[in-house]
Parts: C-alpha cells; structure tokens; sequence
C-alpha cells in the first residue's frame, strides 16, 4: 500500500500541487535535522535506499498472490524519521524518473511512503520494552504500514471526492467508494501482514548478528530511595 | 519491473540517436513541460496530440519496442481502477482519464531511455539539498548491485524449497535472508565512504557538468518542443 505509486494525471492539481509543497518543506525540515550528520550515514542513507528500491522489483508469493516488499518499516527503524524521510523522497524521485509512479505526484508518493518510514523509529522505541527486538520491529512495521495505508486511503478517497478531471472535472456521480474501499483494503490488510512478517526476520536476524544497528530502547531509571531512608 | 529499469539504464548509456547526444537540461525540460500539459489538459485532443508526439520520440529513441511497452503501459492498472471508480458513461472521459498517465509515463521513459543517470540526476542535484542530492547518487549505485544480491538470495531460499513452507514461515525467512542484505548494505557504506574520502569527497557529489552542454542534437529536442508547444496552444481549448 504504501508503494502503489500513484501515477501522473488521475489526482487533480489542488491535491499534488500542495503535495508537493509540503514534502518539499518536511524534506527541508528532515535535512535541518540531520545536517551535521557525516557523509558515512548518506552512503548508508543510499544503501537502504537501494535496498528498498530492490525488494520493491521482487515480487514474494504470498497465499494466493504475489506481494513486493518496500521494507518501509525496517529502513525508518534503522534510519529514523529525518533521515527515514529523504530516504523516501529520493526512492520517489528515481521511480518516477524511471517511468513508475509519477513526476508531478512524487510529493504525494514520498508522502505516503514517508509516513510509514517516519512513525516506524518512534513507535518500535515504545514498543521495545519488554519485547525482543524481531517482535518490536514487526508491531512497528505493522503499525507504520497502516499509517501509511490510511493516508493513502484517505489520498485517493478525497480525490475521488474532489473529482480527476480538473480544470474540467469529470462527473462525479460515478463514484464507486464501496468498491473502492474493498479492493483496498483487502491489500492493505495483506501488506500489513506481509511486511511485519517479513520485519520479524529482520529483525530477528539484526539482534542475533549486528544488534547496534538497531536501535536502544528507553531503559528505564532505577528506582532513587527517598532522602533519609536508609 | 527491474529488468525493464536495468534495460532502460543500459540503452540510456550505450544506444545512439539524436536524442542520446541531446543535452539532459532540454530533454528534461520538454518532459517536464508535456507531462505538465497532458495532466493539466481539458479536452481530449490534446492529450491525443501529446501522445502522438511522445510516441514519436519513444520510436526515433532506438528504445525496443516491446521494452518501450512494458513500460509506458505500466500505469494502465491504475488509470483502469480509476476510471472503473469513475464511470460515468462516458468514453470521453474514461479515454481521457486513461491517456494523462500513459503520455506522462511515455515521456518518461523517453527520457530516462535517452538520458545515462548522472545527466539525469546533475541538474536535480543542482535544486535539491546536498543530502539529497547526494542521496540520489547513491541510491542508484546501490540499486543493481543489491538487487543482484536479492536475487541471488532470494533464488537460493527457492532452491533450498523455501517456497513449500506455510506463509508464516517462508516470511520470516525471507526477511532473514534480507537482513543480510541490510548488513552487506553497511558494510558497503563504510567502504563506499572510505573510497568517496580517497577520491578528494568534498562534501558534495557533483554530477557531471555537461548535462547542459548543448549539441547540433538539440536542435531536435528543439523542434519536439516546438510541436508540443503549439499543441498546446492550438488544442488547449478545443473539445
């Protein structure tokens, strides 16, 4: 879900135009953040990139169907969401170079793929206490998945609403919201499986092999003894 | 989908045509300026007009045929839900609604089929924030080398008859064989960063700096904007 790159052409100009506009400023925000980082993490930054960009082309058999991976999830745990950000916007940017998705809607493609590697460091370093890292990475993985499936839901509902055809605009009686919600659902509920299974191993993997890649949970501060109390 | 970017990437750098030897900032801008034409379009001529001419390009690019299929169809899936989503009875607006992404993506490939990357990624580098800029270099050295290594893995998981275990299993696994790929990826990036300071890194990746040297060549790319130019002045409001 959160890789059904949108193409150019079927979302109206009042829905990418400010797309663009506010992934350009989260981008600015997201370089501000990290701009004392060294050229080290850009290298590993591309890396991942390249990664994600690699396992999207390959599809897995999943059930019934074939499934490709955007490892959302793992690459804004290992990342964050600054560098987890610019991360997506580039991946954004060489597939609609590259003929798959689109150029006027890469803000709104790097939004979407954005949300789900932005929230995922976040919510894995709530999740980490208590659980061994493959689990935390697949409950982040799932729940950033869904974030990034509702923002898309909600993207094309409200282009749905807002009609495709402008500066015309095509009838808007046609609108099949019910067909629409149940297609996607149905994938959205497959990435979400799909991805926290595949992040499960990731992890598990990660915390076996090289555990400071991944990153530390909030340990919590022992207990101070009152003033006084022996 | 990769094998149509790997065959796109190669034929950008090794085919020869006039729009090969054309400079990327004009290539670029024509793209930019059909594709921005097409989806802004009212009627359907003109759409019509702009897929005819993208067609044009894609054919005198030297680009194989069904490569060139592969790709400017790929966005028919998505334009058939919309449309589906859409219907109103009207072929009109389904043919228009269809043809938007599929001239916007025949551009594209155009472009990307005629342009090598580092011209392609120079004057993108020039606007976008270093980081990024930079980001985007590396992302596409990075891509087909760990692509080889995803296959590669995931061949040997089927080989080794990962593909006859239940999902819950064959899942985990796969993710397993990718956290290796997370590995090799940073591991590469220490290399790739020891290697970028021997070479004189600077701070910048800088692309090359002929991506707007112009050729006789583009006075093809010129006459392209031209025809795309006055369709969309002569057709902009003709239903």
């Amino acid at each position: 879900m959160s890789h059904l790159h949108i193409p150019d052409g079927v979302l109206p100009p009042i829905l990418w135009g400010p797309g663009l506009a506010l992934a350009a400023a989260l981008l600015l925000l997201a370089v501000r953040a990290t701009r004392l980082e060294s050229p080290r993490t850009i290298a590993y930054q591309g890396a991942l990139g390249g990664l994600m960009l690699a396992v999207m082309s390959i599809p897995i058999p999943f059930v019934a169907l074939e499934y490709c991976l955007t490892l959302a999830g793992p690459v804004g745990v290992l990342l964050g969401p600054a560098a987890g950000f610019q991360v997506a916007f580039v991946v954004c940017v060489i597939l609609a170079l590259l003929g798959q998705g689109g150029l006027t809607v890469v803000g709104l493609n790097a939004l979407v793929l954005g949300a789900a590697v932005a929230v995922a460091r976040p919510l894995y370093v709530r999740l980490a206490p208590g659980r061994s890292a493959a689990a935390a990475l697949a409950l982040a993985t799932g729940a950033a998945q869904a974030v990034a499936g509702l923002c898309w839901f909600a993207l094309l509902t409200l282009a749905l609403k807002l009609s495709p055809g402008t500066p015309v605009g095509i009838g808007r009686g046609g609108v099949r919201i019910g067909l629409f919600a149940g297609v996607t659902i149905a994938l959205w509920l497959v990435a979400i499986a799909a991805e926290s299974a595949v992040a499960f191993g990731v992890g598990r993997f990660l915390a076996r092999v090289r555990p400071d890649l991944l990153p530390a949970a909030p340990t919590r501060a022992p207990a101070v003894p009152a003033a006084g109390v022996p | 989908m990769i094998n149509t970017l790997a065959q796109i990437d190669f034929i950008a750098t090794a085919s020869h045509s006039p729009w090969h030897r054309a400079s990327a900032l004009g290539k670029l801008l024509l793209a930019a300026g059909a594709v921005l034409l097409a989806v802004l379009a009212p009627h359907l001529r003109l759409p019509l007009a702009l897929y005819a001419i993208g067609w044009l390009l894609a054919l005198t690019s030297r680009l194989p045929l069904r490569l060139l299929a592969a790709a400017a169809f790929y966005p028919l899936l998505f334009a058939l839900l919309f449309i589906a989503l859409h219907w109103d009875g009207s072929w009109e607006n389904a043919l228009r609604l269809a043809l938007r992404p599929l001239t916007a993506s025949l551009y594209v490939v155009w472009l990307a089929g005629t342009t090598p990357y580092p011209d392609l990624f120079a004057p993108l580098s020039r606007v976008l924030p270093r980081q990024v800029g930079d980001g985007l270099f590396l992302t596409y050295r990075a891509l087909f080398e760990l692509l080889g290594r995803a296959e590669r893995m995931f061949r040997a998981l089927h080989l080794r008859a990962a593909a006859s275990l239940p999902a819950r299993r064959r899942l985990p696994l796969a993710g397993e064989a990718l956290g290796t790929l997370v590995l090799h990826g940073f591991e590469r990036s220490q290399r790739m960063y020891s290697i970028m300071l021997l070479r004189g890194h600077s701070g910048r990746i800088c692309g090359c700096r002929h991506y707007a040297e112009a050729s006789p060549a583009d006075l093809w790319v010129g006459l392209a904007a031209l025809a795309v130019s006055a369709a969309g002045v002569l057709l902009w409001r003709m239903p």
